[in-house]
């Protein structure tokens, strides 16, 4: 079976429509939006926040799995970790398209962007666990944390818990990921170089031009979500505590923040 | 956005070259121009639209046209509403990808 399988190989339904993320960032330029993501006051937020999720799950059960494929050399604790979050991740891929379901939406309903998936087309299990367990689902644990306290605002304990259970997970892989970068690159200064540096680029890629804050200092937008309005974030939230409990240092977390910060003033 | 799109794959089956740049914005001519010099004219006789996404107020539509002697031709277009009418924005040529965006 061929190894590092090419982005515009990795399979998927006819009827699913996939596109890079610079093109789906195009796009939104195009319509005169912020380049990087839905926003919270966006009219699709929730429902195009929770079908990026899901087609984020999808792709970390794929990308796990593929990382347990290409590198049959790489330690046996490596790869039952990785087996370990095939299954996680199928349960959260499960748990996501029930959610978008019951916020009326569907797998399909926008397109995928397969940015995860580019992960995998890094020939070192050290840069793939950087980029994805700690680059991707770091920003998987601020996203979740934020999406949790709008369940709450809303009063609705299913968006809350189902999120709140996942996240428990991701902050497993997070872990996980430390690890083994660590590991893989024991006595190797220079690659532990590399693989930090490529989730740097992965962490760049998404500090959304300013429009990332502390919750502490996110601004309140009044939000409608259905038929109810609540006040809510008017950025996306950089979660200290869930990134602290995730395993990362407050120095690697202010370094985000700053970059974060830094990148408004452009 | 569903009949604006019937009519482009009409035209990219005809190849009627001056009405699909017509209909374009200017930003997707090349991409417009290389989809059509991929497709014969007159080879498809019918068309599908597999799949639409919606990213905000533009659609990623993925279409196949047919035709009795030839290999389905796969695409991807991005719709946009421009100055009151359905515009392309962007236009790719799928078929040889499997079902993603081929680069």
């Amino acid at each position: 079976m061929q190894k590092m399988i090419a982005v515009d190989r990795l399979a998927r339904p006819d009827e699913h429509i996939m596109v890079p993320v610079e093109r789906i960032r195009e796009a939104r330029i195009d319509q005169g939006l912020l380049a990087n993501n839905v926003m919270p006051f966006e009219e699709d937020f929730l429902k195009g926040r929770l079908h990026g999720i899901a087609t984020g799950e999808m792709q970390a059960m794929e990308a796990a799995g593929r990382t347990l494929f290409d590198f049959p050399d790489a330690p046996w604790e490596f790869q039952l970790d990785m087996a370990r979050q095939v299954w996680d991740e199928s349960r959260h891929a499960e748990i996501f398209s029930k959610l978008l379901e019951y916020v009326g939406s569907y797998i399909g309903e926008f397109p995928e962007s397969e940015i995860l998936w580019s992960c995998t087309q890094v020939d070192d299990p050290a840069c793939r666990v950087a980029g994805i367990n700690r680059g991707l689902e770091g920003l998987a644990c601020d996203v979740f944390e934020q999406i949790i306290r709008m369940g709450q605002k809303m009063g609705d304990p299913i968006i809350e818990r189902a999120v709140d259970y996942v996240l428990a997970d991701e902050i497993t892989h997070v872990r996980m990921g430390s690890k083994w970068m660590r590991k893989l690159t024991e006595g190797d200064p220079e690659r532990l170089q590399r693989a930090q540096q490529f989730q740097d680029n992965i962490d760049a890629l998404f500090n959304f031009e300013g429009f990332r804050t502390s919750k502490e200092e996110a601004p309140q937008v009044p939000l409608m979500l259905g038929s109810q309005q609540i006040d809510f974030d008017a950025t996306l939230t950089i979660s200290r505590e869930t990134r602290l409990l995730a395993g990362f240092t407050d120095e690697e977390i202010d370094r985000l923040m700053k970059a974060a910060a830094r990148s408004s003033a452009y | 956005m569903l009949a604006a799109t019937k009519h482009i794959l009409e035209l990219l089956a005809a190849g009627r070259r001056a009405e699909l740049e017509a209909l374009a914005m200017s930003k997707a001519a090349g991409e417009l121009r290389e989809l059509i010099d991929a497709i014969a004219p007159g080879v498809y006789e019918r068309h599908q639209i597999i799949a639409h996404a919606k990213a905000n107020n533009h659609y990623y539509v993925k279409a196949r046209l047919f035709g009795a002697r030839a290999t389905p031709f796969t695409l991807q277009l991005r719709l946009g509403e421009h100055e009151g009418h359905w515009a392309i924005w962007e236009a790719v040529n799928l078929s040889g990808g499997r079902t993603a965006w081929t680069r």
